[in-house]
């Protein structure tokens, strides 16, 4: 079974339809960058996976429940249940900003009594260890760097224990220089066989650390492959102009 | 009369101030937070309710409204016999409450559509109930928000406690033009400022301490 299968997703905002037809499976341990042009509905899609945003047509289903089925949701009630297993980077972080990073990362799993208090803390310790920030446990968001503030984001995220991890944009609002610390950690976890997609505009990041490549444009899938069947040889022109811009 | 009477005199009306201030903070705050919740439901009726009701309540003079609680409750058709106040400060503070409510509600509106989309978005794909994301990240962040303009109205609300002399309460106002009417000497009006003065300093610094303190 596959992890998560994504059929025929529609979605339009009014007159404008940002998600035509997209398909797509995800097998366990996949890490696949979406590419595209903006405006081509890879922000809308990811964002759909996890609720952020209704569709109107279409399956979403993880690890073998539905989300939606032909555009129709499960109660409310019973999404909190399916939507556990996914976890999400936002491209501006959204860390709390009323809470030192200890409680940013502890919040949410005590709301969900996850785990007692001091297991959570110590977790939270590990988490933050591993993205290179321990030392910023009791700092206040507004202090860090916005690598750093990304690096909570994704440590924030990781606490609540994902099979699958959504980045929407991760590095686009950081200043060049610090976008590798943040590329480093997603890395990382990719080693670890995390499921991730990841929306980016770091071509030559998806190409290292990607296995798939989805390339979406105008709301359709254009291509989905290897990263040296959809960029390296595609033979499609739209790819190719987009590439040539890009790089 | 000499100044060293007139002090006790007036630090007696302030206590009358003082306790019209206090008691009007502590409610009207919790119930602007509960008009704030009514008007930024999702049910119109509510909301077109609570939007009148602000309407009414600040657009129409304080004074006039804390003549309505005292005076005009009583004559109100049926039910006027249940809503006589003949208590003069509760039907001052009554209306002190209901007035300020309605200003405060606005405040932490104003606040609350401050709170950045993406913190709920963030809330929720952390699996936090609505109830959760509320009182945990926006609240707080609504609170912080509204400081500063909640301070303002603090210092308005001290100075607006002299409108309760209209039904015949005594404050440290009316203790001030009772001493000037009494000494022909208007140097105790000079005196009444200083009393305001101080206690909006006192406010001032009370609140940039808090704003200091929830800063982030």
């Amino acid at each position: 079974m596959s992890l998560m299968q994504i059929n025929n997703l529609k979605k339009s905002f009014g007159n404008l339809e940002v998600l035509k037809d997209i398909s797509l499976t995800v097998e366990k341990g996949d890490v696949i960058a979406v590419l595209g042009p903006s405006g081509s509905g890879k922000s809308t899609f990811l964002r759909s996976l996890i609720d952020l945003e209704t569709v109107d047509g279409g399956d979403i289903i993880i690890e073998g429940k539905p989300l939606c089925q032909g555009g129709k949701y499960i109660p409310m009630k019973e999404r909190k249940q399916v939507l556990d297993k996914m976890g999400m980077v936002f491209q501006h972080f959204n860390l709390f900003p009323h809470m030192n990073i200890e409680k940013n990362l502890l919040v949410a799993p005590l709301c969900a009594k996850q785990a007692d208090k001091d297991s959570l803390k110590e977790e939270a310790k590990k988490v933050l260890d591993k993205v290179g920030l321990l030392d910023k446990l009791n700092d206040m968001p507004s202090t860090l760097s916005g690598g750093q503030k990304q690096r909570v984001a994704i440590a924030r995220a990781l606490m609540r224990n994902p099979d699958i991890l959504l980045f929407d944009e991760p590095t686009s609002a950081l200043d060049p220089e610090l976008t590798g610390e943040v590329l480093n950690v997603i890395k990382e976890l990719s080693d670890e066989k995390m499921t991730m997609l990841i929306v980016t505009h770091e071509i030559g990041f998806a190409h290292e650390a990607a296995n798939k490549i989805l390339f979406m444009d105008g709301g359709y899938v254009l291509a989905f492959g290897t990263p040296q069947e959809v960029l390296d040889n595609s033979g499609n022109p739209r790819i190719e102009a987009f590439l040539n811009k890009v790089l | 009369m000499p100044l060293q009477q007139w002090i006790p005199q007036m630090a007696e009306g302030c206590v009358l101030t003082i306790k019209l201030f206090l008691i009007t903070a502590l409610f009207s705050v919790p119930l602007g937070l509960v008009f704030t919740f009514l008007y930024t439901t999702k049910n119109k009726l509510i909301n077109k309710i609570v939007g009148l009701y602000i309407l009414i309540m600040r657009g129409t003079p304080l004074l006039l409204q804390i003549f309505f609680v005292y005076f005009g409750l009583p004559y109100v058709p049926v039910i006027g016999e249940y809503l006589t106040i003949n208590d003069r400060f509760t039907a001052g503070a009554v209306a002190f409450i209901l007035n300020y409510a309605a200003y405060f509600a606005e405040i932490f509106r104003g606040g609350l559509l401050s709170v950045d989309k993406g913190q709920y978005e963030a809330a929720k794909v952390l699996g936090m109930t609505d109830m959760q994301t509320r009182f945990k990240i926006v609240l707080p962040q609504m609170f912080r928000i509204a400081l500063p303009s909640v301070s303002n109205e603090a210092i308005v609300l001290i100075k607006d406690t002299a409108l309760i002399t209209a039904i015949g309460l005594t404050d440290l106002l009316k203790v001030t033009q009772t001493i000037v009417n009494r000494t022909t000497n208007i140097s105790a009006f000079a005196v009444a400022a200083l009393f305001y003065l101080v206690m909006s300093y006192v406010l001032t610094v009370f609140f940039k301490f808090l704003e200091k303190k929830f800063s982030f």
